[in-house]
């Protein structure tokens, strides 16, 4: 029989969990994104005039996503699937906590002009970049599930700078300010699309 | 008594047919499940370890209906399965790695660690519990994968290709643990490999193109191998083996 002397002290089912998503370094990414945003947006002197904040506001939810949408990878898929209780809690909770947390960091590197391009502007796209790559863990897999999303910010970013409102403001949600509804309403759908999506058929099975 | 109970199971993959009304039992006891490359064995594993759904059909386990959300939990509480490839989460020790498998069956907190520790022991790999699975060597990993499935002492033990990448000593080693395993449990062993099911089965299941094409005891197929007269090379399991299948694709030949 194997002693357990001097052994580490048994791991728990929840921080099992957590290492097997890689969420502690996924964490540790975050805060660096969120570290890279404020940096970036005082070198921009963004403080001055919050149009200069567009490119963090767009780019540094873009970075987020793919953190948070590759943390859905299993590695043992096929023997998580024999699991007693239901997934679909477990990856809510992944996503809600992770996208809460980025959200917030985020915010803290475009305080005040609310109206503008500040932290309403940096959650919504927060919530839309992550819906987008949620849903792309879905359908294509987690490893890939950041393409998708970059391909649309980044085309929305250098295609589209500064439309704004009618249809824009849907399809170009990314670069519109803080208060344009439509722009919420369309990053809101991808969140809700997205979650729901990951709950109910988690990411997509991939190799080893 | 049996343990598993399929009635009419029907897989599909795509517009392929894996599984074509398939009926059969398994009670306690070991059990070979044998047949060719893409005969069907995975598919029926994968079903009775409720990764996947069948097409159509009934399948009951432990004596529960497992089409419900409720008996399948309770079913999987009491399942051990090891799949064909198993991937395993690269910074995971043996120990987390199993308890991590322990933590998805719902065993008591206060179990796991005792239980782990049991489970590593049994496939030998003791002195290697707080090794990083990613430094193993390739049967070693099979070992551990081998010890995942075992570790909630399961009643329906389900193994896929359980042999692949051990050596000799080892899998002569392993047909004794699932012997004493079988004495209590129901242990379904997918193999390609005909020699670990006469070393460690009593009864032979094998398939064929997705259908049941033979079913007896191992002692019954070994005697199918001797009194076959095709002097071919092979032990008598082997040519019993060979005899059942070619029989069954005759007959199936001439129900076209």
């Amino acid at each position: 029989m194997t002693g357990s002397d001097g052994e580490a002290a048994a791991p728990t089912g929840r921080m099992l969990y957590a290492r097997s998503r890689g969420i502690p370094v996924a964490l540790a990414v975050l805060a660096a994104t969120a570290g890279l945003a404020v940096w970036a947006a005082y070198g921009l002197d963004a403080y001055l005039d919050p149009k200069r904040r567009v490119p963090v506001v767009a780019l540094a939810p873009l970075l987020a996503s793919a953190v948070i949408s590759t943390s859905f990878h299993q590695y043992a898929d096929e023997l998580d699937r024999t699991a007693v209780r239901p997934w679909w809690p477990r990856r809510l909770a992944h996503l809600l906590a992770l996208t809460a947390l980025a959200a917030a960091s985020l915010s803290l590197a475009v305080l005040g002009h609310t109206t503008e391009f500040g932290a309403p502007a940096m959650v919504r796209n927060t919530l839309g970049a992550v819906g987008i790559a949620t849903a792309s863990a879905a359908l294509i897999g987690a490893r890939l599930s950041w393409l998708p999303t970059f391909a649309y910010l980044s085309a929305i970013y250098l295609g589209a700078p500064g439309v704004h409102g009618g249809w824009a403001a849907v399809w170009a949600w990314p670069m519109q300010p803080g208060q344009q509804p439509a722009a919420w309403a369309t990053a809101g759908a991808a969140y809700v699309a997205g979650a729901a999506l990951y709950a109910w058929r988690g990411s997509r099975r991939e190799g080893p | 008594m049996s343990t598993v109970e399929v009635t009419g199971l029907t897989v599909r993959h795509r517009r392929t047919v894996a599984l074509d009304a398939v009926a059969l039992g398994f009670g306690t006891g070991v059990h070979g499940l044998l047949g060719p490359n893409g005969a069907g064995k995975t598919s029926l594993i994968r079903v009775l370890a409720t990764v996947a759904a069948p097409a159509e059909g009934r399948v009951e386990l432990l004596g529960r209906d497992v089409s419900g959300h409720r008996e399948r939990a309770e079913v999987r509480r009491r399942l051990g399965y090891l799949p064909q490839e198993f991937g395993y989460y690269p910074g995971f020790t043996v120990r987390e790695f199993i308890s991590y498998v322990a933590w998805l069956k719902e065993m008591a907190a206060e179990s796991v660690p005792g239980a782990v520790e049991r489970a590593v022991e049994r496939v030998g790999l003791a002195d290697r519990i707080d090794a990083k699975v990613k430094t193993l060597s390739g049967g070693m990993v099979r070992r551990v994968g081998i010890a995942q499935a075992i570790v909630n002492e399961p009643d329906l033990l389900l193994l896929d290709e359980p042999t692949a990448g051990l050596d000799p000593e080892q899998r002569v080693e392993f047909r004794a643990l699932l012997m004493e395993l079988g004495t209590a449990s129901t242990v379904i062993v997918s193999t390609h490999l005909v020699e670990d099911v006469a070393a460690a089965c009593a009864e032979v299941t094998l398939i064929e193109s997705g259908r049941v094409a033979y079913r007896g005891t191992t002692a019954e197929l070994t005697a199918l191998g001797e009194d076959s007269l095709e002097e071919s090379a092979g032990n008598a399991i082997e040519r019993g083996y060979t005899a059942a299948l070619r029989a069954h694709r005759a007959l199936a030949g001439a129900g076209r």
